[in-house]
């Protein structure tokens, strides 16, 4: 079945892609797909909007497709929400604040991020492997509304667009300190409100604090699409991130998707010395001091 | 293995502007493990199965109050079918008369669910396990 759906999506077909986006989203034959549909091809400009719930990351996301198609390009969308930690499921609603037209140079798919992960969903560095490889130039990537710190999707994407809003003032010089640190373009967003100049004027003044090069700071208004064609224009004038020489941390990260992997797949299969070290552990039978590393060694090649 | 989360989209096709019923079956079906894609009002046919293409979900359903089902239902099953999608269920909720509910399940709609339908018997339907088979 694997081998078919390959095929169909190296022929472009729009149902493989979708069928193996859930595949990929849910950890199952990861490595067999990527190596199934990997080729040398132009490499996506893979976008990030991040920032507190409410702020218009749905809504700007939906601009942006717009603005990226004028320019005839492609786009893919991973929209995430949080998940209920209580019962695992999960309302999805942010692509309903974008485009509705039905456009085959758009693929917009929504994703259930579960608590503790941070603000992203699982497996996103696949999946933005997946899309790049079925020729999206723009892959967008929605988080579940970033708080402090939560900066790991840095390490995904090559452009980190933070959204702010008017009335978030107060808070802001505590609450989004890292955030302001790995963002590659700052938008002022809902800019057509008052205060947006306060909220700038706040974020330049922090920016001036900091050492190296600051990031654009720019108003844009999704309602009346002021400012949309310059933050795109930042967007595109950003150098490509991914795909460079990599840093000690995104190695880190490869050997944990990888050890993540390893662990459900020995799980799903039984593999019997990991069964029993899981039965003793959830017996308390193991001290928390040794249990990751015993793991660490059944799960060695 | 657990099994992964049954994924849902919920639609309004056509020109019908109340969504109080459709946001209360989301919630319910979310608090019972679903993924529930919420895809708005004022959806065209065309936009809601492209939706459901691009989600790769078991299940839409179509929330229509407007009196329009007979008309716009077959277009989306026609639509699916045409797009690969039949294997997907289609459930339709809100106002139907009594007599297009037969006229629905023969074009293939599996249920049809109208007021006051307890929103424990929804979820209990979408759990039964289906026979589904994959262009």
């Amino acid at each position: 079945v694997l081998d078919d759906l390959l095929r169909r999506f190296r022929a472009g077909d729009r149902l493989a892609l979708s069928r193996l986006v859930s595949l990929v989203a849910r950890g199952e034959q990861v490595g067999a797909i990527l190596a199934g549909v990997e080729g040398p091809r132009q490499p996506a400009r893979v976008v990030a909007l991040t920032g507190s719930g409410g702020v218009g990351k749905s809504t700007l996301t939906g601009r942006l497709i717009e603005q990226a198609r004028q320019q005839g390009q492609t786009v893919a969308v991973l929209a995430c929400d949080p998940q209920s930690p209580l019962s695992g499921g999960a309302l999805l609603g942010d692509r309903f604040r974008m485009p509705a037209r039905p456009d085959d140079g758009v693929f917009i798919r929504s994703l259930a991020a579960a608590g503790g992960r941070g603000a992203l969903a699982e497996h996103l560095g696949p999946l933005i492997r997946l899309l790049e490889a079925f020729g999206f130039g723009v892959v967008l990537l929605e988080t579940v509304g970033a708080g402090q710190g939560d900066t790991a999707v840095r390490d995904l994407v090559d452009v980190l667009v933070l959204l702010l809003q008017p009335e978030t003032g107060d808070d802001l010089q505590w609450e989004k300190a890292g955030l302001l640190e790995v963002a590659d373009v700052i938008v002022i967003h809902k800019a057509d409100l008052p205060g947006a100049e306060r909220v700038e004027a706040q974020v330049l003044a922090m920016l001036a604090l900091s050492a190296g090069a600051a990031p654009p700071v720019l108003r844009v208004s999704a309602r009346t699409g002021a400012g949309l064609a310059e933050l795109w224009d930042a967007i595109a004038a950003r150098p490509l991130r991914r795909g460079g020489p990599g840093t000690a941390r995104d190695l880190l990260r490869l050997a944990q998707e990888e050890l993540a992997d390893r662990f459900a797949a020995a799980e799903a299969g039984r593999q019997t010395e990991v069964q029993a070290l899981l039965g003793r552990w959830q017996r308390g039978e193991v001290p928390p001091a040794r249990a990751g590393g015993e793991l660490l060694r059944l799960l060695r090649d | 293995m657990t099994t992964p989360p049954l994924r849902i989209v919920l639609a309004k096709v056509g020109l019908d502007g109340h969504d109080r019923g459709v946001k209360v079956v989301a919630r319910a079906l979310r608090d019972a493990g679903f993924h529930v894609i919420y895809a708005g009002l004022w959806q065209t046919p065309d936009a809601v199965v492209r939706t459901v293409a691009d989600e790769d979900v078991d299940w839409l359903g179509l929330s229509l109050l407007s009196g329009a089902h007979m008309t716009l239902v077959p277009r989306v099953l026609d639509l699916l079918r045409e797009a690969g999608l039949g294997h997907v269920g289609v459930l339709v909720g809100g106002i139907v008369p009594e007599t297009d509910v037969p006229k629905l399940l023969d074009l293939g709609v599996a249920r049809v669910f109208g007021p006051g339908t307890p929103l424990d018997d929804i979820v209990a339907f979408l759990r039964q396990p289906r026979e589904v088979s994959r262009a």
